[in-house]
């Protein structure tokens, strides 16, 4: 039987017969093997020889191909087999609908082609893709697809960089509402907050959740920066409107920064992380602000982390010092003891003052170690001194949030030998602030050991009287800001008197902060202070000279 | 679902731009959407108006409030949204959806007093004359501060 070699629609047709051809008819064991599995063959396939010509097909590829579209697609198949000689692939979507892959390999004959329906593969791929890209909780896209949107953008060289604006939407006090309303309302309500943003936005705008209560948007395709301070505005006013869900009247304000990308900008991170910047700012101008990125807040942000990264290796460096103020009892006219302060001598920046670094050290906590530090250098100088002397130690909220403290004190204390009666912690009102309570535990506990405990900066802040009445405080420290004032300030002296006679109710001592005139000493003696601190007795001394000041001022004193 | 019928007051300052044409417009087309929507959502209540304010009293089961509220929330005509009340409630204090003209201006009460004759504003019973009261109050008392 010879090859077909008539028209290929009757080829086709025929080649439904079952029975091979006798050219590819089997000569050995193995080729009958091959011929069988290619005969029973889930994928479709055939052979066809360098003309064209359907030489054997199996039932699969029959059916599939048995219909004009198959001659079309041989003839195709064929042409592109001859110009590449190796095996090809390719999908191809048919007439009806389904898109298949096929595989041609070049055999003796001319070609083998093998071809698969992955159509419901592709969908798949496609709805895992999709899924991969959408935020489950508001239906819109997630994080992945905002990022990658943007770099196309970002990269596509027709898309007009001055027409699009990043901005990026962060929810206040969400946290605090999930944990109070559960985390269906939660949710149900980050679904309502997208669907506004949605409906704010033109139609070719792209809206993502990137993370907890943080959308990101990104507008194109408008004029900037007018289009984006709109749009900015009126999420804003939408946000904040007042939201009905799960029965319950929810109030949330929505916080935005902005940032225009720069012509060529092309790195989605940076432009991600710049909106951020301005979002943080916005937070801080306070709820349901908006603000655009500013180059200044970059220089800011990088100014902060060279600080604190000079602030984590000063301590090793040994850039620190601690001076000593001391402490007057007014009516002894004897210096009662010293407040231990941190100076810090860095060597590219100076002397840097504690306003400047404290907080920094605060909120990135690296005031813990230096608290350490702080503590057990001041044991250490005090256990020197004659024992009349305490040393008073600023410690922080944040050290009082550390677990570790009591037993750093302890340990401090046993290194250096000091009396802990000699010890003063100096505390400010934000450690009672506290809600846990744990800080007063501590206190209790440090204060049974013998360590005195002072309240620090009275007068600023709540200056709440339920913290003296919660904790039995040995010393109130008057701010500076009261004592400084009084020569004309009748409130700021109406204030420190009332603090020296509730200090003398409450039988804890009261000290004066920042006298640095006679004048000014006279009058917070007058008012009822027992002791003084400021430059009118001494500005802080290095540890050496507090040996001589003590002396000369005994010996000047005796006169 | 929720169907439990609750009960939403509150009131908005009216952002409507323009002259009365404009408000005639805007007025009508809350009017239809209105009409045409609440009915659907099983939605009753009053809406009531002048140049300065929008009070509203929205009853039915709850996810249609919520839906209808959210859709309202969104519109640039008014601003400023003000909730009294969001409760649950075992009547309906109005036993269909009703808008109406109160105001103090004599030319608006010309341009707008047809409306409550065309939705036919009615309360029902004690408890819908009382809300009725209370956001007819709002609007005359709002009515010049909101402007
Ligand atoms: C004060 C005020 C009250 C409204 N009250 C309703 C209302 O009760 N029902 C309603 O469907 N639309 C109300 N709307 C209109 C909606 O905000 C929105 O425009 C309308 O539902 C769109 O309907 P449509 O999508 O069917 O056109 C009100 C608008 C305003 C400004």
């Amino acid at each position: 039987m010879p090859i077909r070699a008539k028209s290929q629609s009757l080829a086709l047709a025929k080649s439904s017969k079952r029975r091979p051809p006798a050219a590819l008819r089997a000569q050995q064991p193995a080729d009958a093997l091959a011929l069988s599995v290619f005969m029973q063959m889930k994928r479709a396939a055939a052979v066809v020889d360098h003309d064209g010509r359907l030489l054997l097909s199996n039932s699969v590829f029959d059916e599939l191909f048995g219909a004009e579209g198959g001659n079309a697609m041989l003839a195709r198949i064929n042409g592109e087999a001859g110009r590449n000689a190796g095996k090809t692939s390719r999908q191809e979507r048919f007439p009806n609908g389904r898109t298949f892959e096929i595989e041609t390999f070049p055999v003796d004959q001319g070609w083998l082609i093998a071809a698969g329906d992955v159509t419901d593969h592709l969908a798949g791929q496609a709805r895992a893709a999709e899924a991969a890209r959408t935020d489950g909780i508001t239906g819109l896209g997630n994080r992945l697809m905002f990022r990658e949107q943007l770099t196309r953008l970002l990269h596509n060289p027709d898309s007009a960089a001055a027409t699009v604006a990043l901005l990026v939407v962060d929810l206040d006090r969400f946290k605090a509402l999930n944990a109070s309303l559960g985390r269906k309302v939660g949710d149900a309500l980050l679904g309502l907050v997208g669907k506004r943003i949605r409906s704010a936005v033109a139609a070719g705008d792209t809206v993502a959740r990137l993370e907890a209560d943080k959308f990101g948007i990104i507008q194109v395709g408008q004029p900037q920066p007018q289009s984006a301070d709109a749009l900015a505005i009126r999420l804003v006013d939408l946000i904040g409107r007042a939201y009905l869900c799960d029965g319950q009247l929810i109030n949330v304000a929505g916080s935005i920064g902005v940032v225009l990308p720069s012509p060529g900008a092309q790195d989605c991170d940076h432009l991600l992380k710049n909106a951020d910047l301005a979002l943080g700012r916005a937070k801080k101008d306070g709820h349901g602000s908006y603000r655009f990125f500013e180059a200044e807040m970059d220089e800011r942000m990088q100014a902060r982390r060279h600080l604190e990264i000079d602030l984590r290796r000063a301590l090793a460096l040994r850039e620190f010092v601690l001076v000593y103020q001391p402490q007057v009892n007014l009516r002894t006219n004897t210096v009662t003891g010293f407040e231990a302060l941190l100076r810090w001598q860095c060597p590219t920046r100076g002397a840097v003052s504690p306003l400047d670094f404290i907080p920094l050290a605060e909120e990135t906590g690296v005031i813990i170690p230096i608290g350490e530090w702080v503590l057990r250098t001041a044991c250490r100088e005090a256990a020197k001194w004659s024992p009349a002397h305490i040393v008073a130690v600023n410690v922080s909220a944040v050290q009082f949030g550390n677990p570790n403290l009591v037993s750093t004190i302890i340990s401090a204390l046993a290194e250096s030998g000091l009396d802990p009666r000699r010890l003063e912690l100096e505390i400010t009102e934000s450690v009672m602030l506290d809600a846990r309570g744990t800080a007063h535990a501590v206190l209790q506990v440090l204060r049974t050991m013998g360590v005195r405990v002072a309240l620090d900066d009275f007068g600023t802040g709540y200056s709440s009287l339920g913290y003296l009445r919660s904790f039995p405080f040995d010393k109130i420290k008057i701010d500076q800001s009261f004592v400084r004032g009084t020569s004309n300030d009748p409130v700021g002296a109406a204030i420190v008197r009332a603090i020296a006679e509730l200090g003398q109710s409450l039988g804890m001592a009261t000290v004066a902060e920042g006298v640095e005139t006679a004048d000014q000493l006279a009058r917070v003696a007058s008012d009822g202070c027992t002791e003084v601190q400021g430059y009118y007795f001494s500005r802080p001394m290095a540890p050496d000279q507090i040996e001589s000041y003590l002396s000369t001022r005994n010996r000047t004193n005796l006169l | 679902m929720h169907s439990q019928l609750y009960r939403l007051v509150y009131f908005s300052k009216n952002r409507i731009v323009g002259g009365p044409a404009a408000i005639t417009v805007e007025i009508d087309s809350i009017l239809r959407s209105s009409q045409r929507n609440n009915t659907r959502m099983d939605i009753t209540g009053a809406l009531i108006f002048n140049t300065g304010i929008f009070a509203q009293v929205l009853e039915g089961p709850r996810d249609s409030v919520e839906a209808t509220f959210e859709k309202i929330q969104q519109d640039v005509r008014h601003s400023d949204v003000q909730v009294l009340a969001f409760d649950a409630t075992d009547q309906r204090a109005f036993a269909r959806w009703s808008m109406g003209y109160f105001g103090r201006s004599r030319e608006s009460q010309d341009l707008f007093g047809h409306i409550a004759a065309a939705t036919g504003f009615t309360t029902a019973g004690l408890e819908g004359a009382r809300i009725f009261e209370i956001i007819r109050d709002i609007a005359f008392e709002e009515e010049g501060r909101a402007a």
